[in-house]
């Protein structure tokens, strides 16, 4: 028998039942809520680490309580090899990225911008000496070029924290760039020109702040995902924060063996705290850009 | 030799699915047409009209997700006869509740499947199809004269590389493109947009096609290239006769090609018929819109008439929200008081009212 | 191919062929700029690495001196390095080179590998997603990708190695690269492979950059004419919608992998470059991983140019622009 929509009205309002992953308005506000919430964790345990407002004393060594899985009482995520307390060194933790991070993201938007608007603006062999920089920083991999560091100087985070940085700045160039060069297929410069305004109000202003904003913003979450990243991963490799000092990365590092003999809460905790902090960045940034930037915008 | 029509198109609607406005979209509702055999049918409208639809559903390439196809596409050659929408709205489940449907789910790799079954053995073979902006409609990672090629090998008893080759050269020369060897080994960005319709055209025809559907293939391309392809289409007709769906939004070239001409506003045929009668210079007798399109011609005529060149005022049907009455009504000039409510809140329907030519207005029903 | 149509591909090869030895100039310069701006003298160290015996080095030292002026100590090294000398190790007095190379082979299996890993989970996702659209199977890839990419590959390489020698019993609990002399060798030489393929932190964006490309293509209009005259929509999309985009990916995410092997090849003891960059870094034996680092980017280098030369046979265009 042959189906006849005829009698479709103009408005079908339960098609608006679709599962829910096909509203992709509705699974951007999800990634964007999710990634707000970490960064809320985040920052709210920087500050309680801070002023070391901690469920325990992070260096507190028990040796009659070594090793207690989680739920132990007072120990809600159990404790370290020398019975310390997981929870307090997870947030405590924080501090090892928190602020370098902070450094790497400045670092790699203040240059990136600069670069950005000199080849989006200028164009001509600015835009040819930007593309060789970024070339020249994408040859390397990022994680030996700071090993290269380190052996050159010494293992601070600092210094790490600048070289990712660096090595950021051609993406956010690259940003920049394609949407000052988009602006100027719209004639949205010349209009500023042909209206007198100084080339700095029209940088500054008009393309930097109301055109670019949502872009640095994303680039910035983005790039403390790269930083907490390369940071967990050196203090993993033994070339950050050392013990007895907390960081993610010495603390999934000293669990290993433990985890052989199937103690998995002391790597796992801070590995799954690595995991679920990189994951609310990243799709703090892609549900970000899905929303202002509006790469979806079907 | 078969008899009946090649394609006989009856009630076909093709709606789809707005995500943003959560309603349909009736980009074809009802759309009754024929193409006799050697013949050339004209489909002219303005843009959003329907017609182009028209054509994608009858080739099967409608893809977009939500959107559902109903009606029946008759299509009957020397070779084969089907329905080219066959069972494909078994692959629709809909929820109706008081008479109005509710809601509405499509297997999509099932309508497919279904889809690339029926349409296998069709596409390229039976009905050939030539586009708009033909540079970007070529593969431009191919050589043209090797798309030709592979239509041929794909779609003839000529399945030998070399044989092919000589039969996609003697094409090229026909569709009248210099040094057709030279060509042959072109890539679509070094060649004109002319020369690119023109190897299109050959691609379509090398097959032989029953049915061939030319849409809009003279826009995107500069006016003196269109009236040589216009000519070149001509002569392709009056020497292989090859049965044409033609359409395009300007009636200049409809003109030129058809046999009869289906006039096209909203999604429906508002006038259908022999194109003599059609196109006729006299404005009576016709559609309020075709008189409309015919007026917005650029002839010699029109502007010694009126002095000036009529657009057609208002604006292309909003398909989402079709109001009650005629879908012309609110553009319409022609209405008098005697049949104003009929054209505002009974749609008419396409009547008969010379001998095979229809004409869907109130003007002329009694 | 004919002899015209090979001239423009040579002319535009040799031009990425001089900017491929441009960039590792400037990577030279780079590494260079680092060492030099380091505390206290390396440089001169490095240098009198490089010189060839010994009894040269301490003779020579004295008699020549090692270069003062910046520029000088950049061209000597840079000298050095053409013919193959990158200096020894301060660590084993071993040359630089022969030990990197050594061990580089088998960084070049892990990267090689993991790449295909990488690209045998991502391209069937990206496909299905492209074809399908969003639906209730690439959903749940795409976010489960998303989980997958935040993975720290340390913690995932532990999973593998617990699930491997207690769950499955099949290799012996030593930490260390196992010799052919066990049982399951192979396999155990196919973890790091596996685990780097997937924990690389790419996937999400290797699966998101191959689905819209191949979106992208699916849409054009060539692809419409390719369906309506009845031919592959495969095999008209391939070059377009498959080669180059899988090419670039490839390209671009060899840094990455490589960066990834440090990490990796650290867990499962993997003998390769990035376990020899981590122990040059502890030991700060800056030739050692000055060579690696140098070494790291001729690979990219060369990755990047693979993808130029796909792209200029591929496309007709690429030539004449």
């Amino acid at each position: 028998m042959m189906k006849s929509y005829t009698q479709i009205s103009g408005e079908i309002g339960e098609l608006s039942k679709l599962p829910f992953w096909k509203k992709t308005d509705i699974v951007d506000l999800a990634y964007v809520g999710y990634g707000l919430f970490i960064v809320t964790l985040v920052v709210i345990s920087y500050i309680l680490g801070s002023f070391n407002l901690l469920p325990k004393d992070p260096q507190d060594i028990n040796l009659d309580l070594m090793i207690a899985p989680p739920g132990t009482a007072g120990h809600l995520l159990g404790t370290d090899f020398m019975g310390r307390d997981i929870l307090s060194r997870l947030i405590v933790g924080i501090q090892a990225y928190f602020l370098p991070g902070l450094l790497a993201v400045f670092i790699a938007l203040f240059f990136g911008t600069v670069l950005g608007v000199l080849a989006g603006y200028r164009g001509g062999r600015f835009e040819t000496a930007i593309t060789y920089f970024t070339n020249l920083v994408d040859s390397f991999p990022r994680l030996v070029l700071i090993l290269l560091v380190i052996a050159a100087f010494k293992p601070n985070i600092y210094y790490i924290m600048i070289v990712v940085g660096l090595t950021n700045v051609p993406v956010v160039s690259s940003h920049i760039k394609g949407k000052i060069q988009f602006l100027k297929q719209k004639n949205f410069v010349e209009a500023g020109v042909s209206l007198g305004l100084p080339t700095g109000t029209i940088i500054l202003k008009h393309i930097l702040w109301h055109n670019c904003r949502s872009l640095l913003i994303i680039q910035a979450t983005i790039g403390m995902a790269e930083a907490i990243l390369m940071e967990t991963s050196l203090s993993y490799l033994g070339f950050g924060v050392q013990e007895p000092t907390p960081s993610w990365g010495n603390m999934v590092q000293a669990g290993a063996n433990y985890f052989m003999q199937g103690k998995f809460w002391l790597s796992t905790a801070p590995a799954l705290s690595i995991l679920f902090t990189i994951l609310g960045f990243h799709l703090l940034g892609d549900g970000l850009n899905n929303i202002l930037e509006g790469k979806r915008g079907k | 030799m078969t008899t009946g029509p090649l394609l006989k198109i009856e009630d076909l609607r093709t709606y789809f699915y707005s995500r943003s406005k959560q309603a349909f979209i009736r980009s074809v509702d009802g759309v009754s047409l024929k193409i006799k055999r050697g013949e050339t049918l004209g489909i002219v409208g303005e843009s959003g009209s329907g017609k182009s639809i028209t054509a994608l559903s009858v080739m099967g390439l409608i893809s977009a997700g939500p959107g559902v196809i109903s009606g029946k596409i008759g299509f009957k050659s020397a070779r084969m006869q089907k329905n080219l929408l066959q069972d494909l709205d078994e692959y629709v489940s809909l929820a109706i509740k008081d008479g109005k449907i509710m809601q509405l789910s499509k297997d999509f790799a099932g309508w497919e499947k279904n889809s690339e079954r029926i349409m296998g053995r069709v596409r390229g073979k039976e009905i050939a199809m030539i586009f708009q902006n033909p540079k970007s409609s070529l593969n431009p990672f191919v050589p043209i004269g090797k798309q030709i090629t592979e239509a041929i090998q794909l779609h003839t008893s000529i399945k030998n590389e070399q044989k092919a080759k000589e039969r996609a050269i003697a094409w090229l020369d026909r569709v009248k493109i210099d040094s057709p060897r030279l060509r042959f080994e072109n890539y679509p960005y070094g060649l004109s947009g002319g020369m690119c319709q023109r190897a299109m055209i050959a691609m379509a025809l090398a097959c032989e096609p029953s049915l061939l559907i030319a849409d809009e293939p003279t826009t995107g391309l500069d006016a003196t290239i269109q009236s040589k392809i216009v000519e070149l289409l001509a002569e392709l007709k009056s020497e292989l006769g090859v049965t044409t769906m033609l359409i395009s939004h300007d009636i200049s070239i409809i003109s030129r090609l058809s046999d009869s001409v289906a006039v096209m506003y909203g999604g429906t045929v508002v006038e259908y018929g022999p194109a003599r009668a059609i196109l006729a210079a006299d404005f009576a007798s016709k559609h309020p819109y075709t008189t409309a399109l015919l007026a917005s011609i650029p002839s010699e005529r029109n502007i010694r008439e009126k002095g000036y060149l009529q657009a057609i005022e208002g604006d292309v049907l909003d398909t989402i929200n079709i109001p009650p009455g005629c879908r012309f009504y609110g553009r319409c000039n022609r209405v008098t008081a005697g049949i104003r409510e009929n054209c505002a809140f009974k749609e008419p329907d396409l009547r008969e009212i010379a001998p095979g030519h229809k004409v869907r207005c109130w003007l002329y029903f009694d | 191919m004919k002899l015209s149509a090979i001239r423009p591909i040579a002319l535009m090869l040799s031009r990425e062929l001089m900017i491929t030895a441009l960039l590792l100039l400037g990577v030279s310069f780079v590494v260079f700029i680092i060492l030099y701006l380091s505390p206290g003298d390396p440089f001169s160290v490095l240098l009198e690495g490089q010189m060839s015996t010994t009894e040269a080095r301490s003779g020579l030292r004295e008699v020549l001196g090692v270069p003062k002026t910046w520029h000088a100590q950049y061209l000597s090294w840079l000298t050095g390095m053409l013919q193959g000398n990158f200096g020894t190790s301060i660590r084993t007095g071993l040359p630089v080179l022969k030990e990197v190379l050594r061990v580089g082979l088998n960084t070049l299996v892990l990267t090689i590998g993991s790449m295909l890993v990488t690209l045998a989970l991502a391209v069937p996702i990206a496909l299905y997603s492209a074809v399908r659209g969003t639906n209730s199977i690439s959903w749940p890839l795409t976010m489960f990708s998303y989980v997958v990419s935040a993975l720290p590959v340390f913690w995932l390489g532990y999973i593998v190695i617990y699930f491997f020698t207690h769950k499955l019993g099949l290799f012996p609990l030593v930490f260390g690269f196992s010799s052919s002399v066990q049982k399951f060798g192979w396999l155990y030489q196919l973890l790091p492979i596996f685990v780097l393929g997937i924990g690389n932190g790419t996937i999400s964006e290797v699966i998101r950059y191959l689905r819209d490309e191949m979106g992208r293509v699916m849409a054009e209009d060539y692809i419409r004419t390719a369906r309506a005259k009845g031919a592959s929509v495969w095999k008209h999309a391939f070059k377009e919608g498959f080669l180059i985009p899988v090419t670039e990916i490839i390209a671009s995410k060899i840094p990455f992998i490589l960066g990834g092997a440090v990490i990796v090849e650290q867990v499962f003891n993997w003998p390769g470059m990035g376990r020899m960059a981590w122990q040059a870094a502890q030991d700060r034996d800056y030739p050692v991983i000055m060579g690696i680092a140098i070494i790291s980017a001729v690979l990219v280098r060369l990755g990047s140019l693979f993808q130029s030369v796909v792209y200029v046979a591929v496309n007709p265009r690429a030539s004449k622009e």
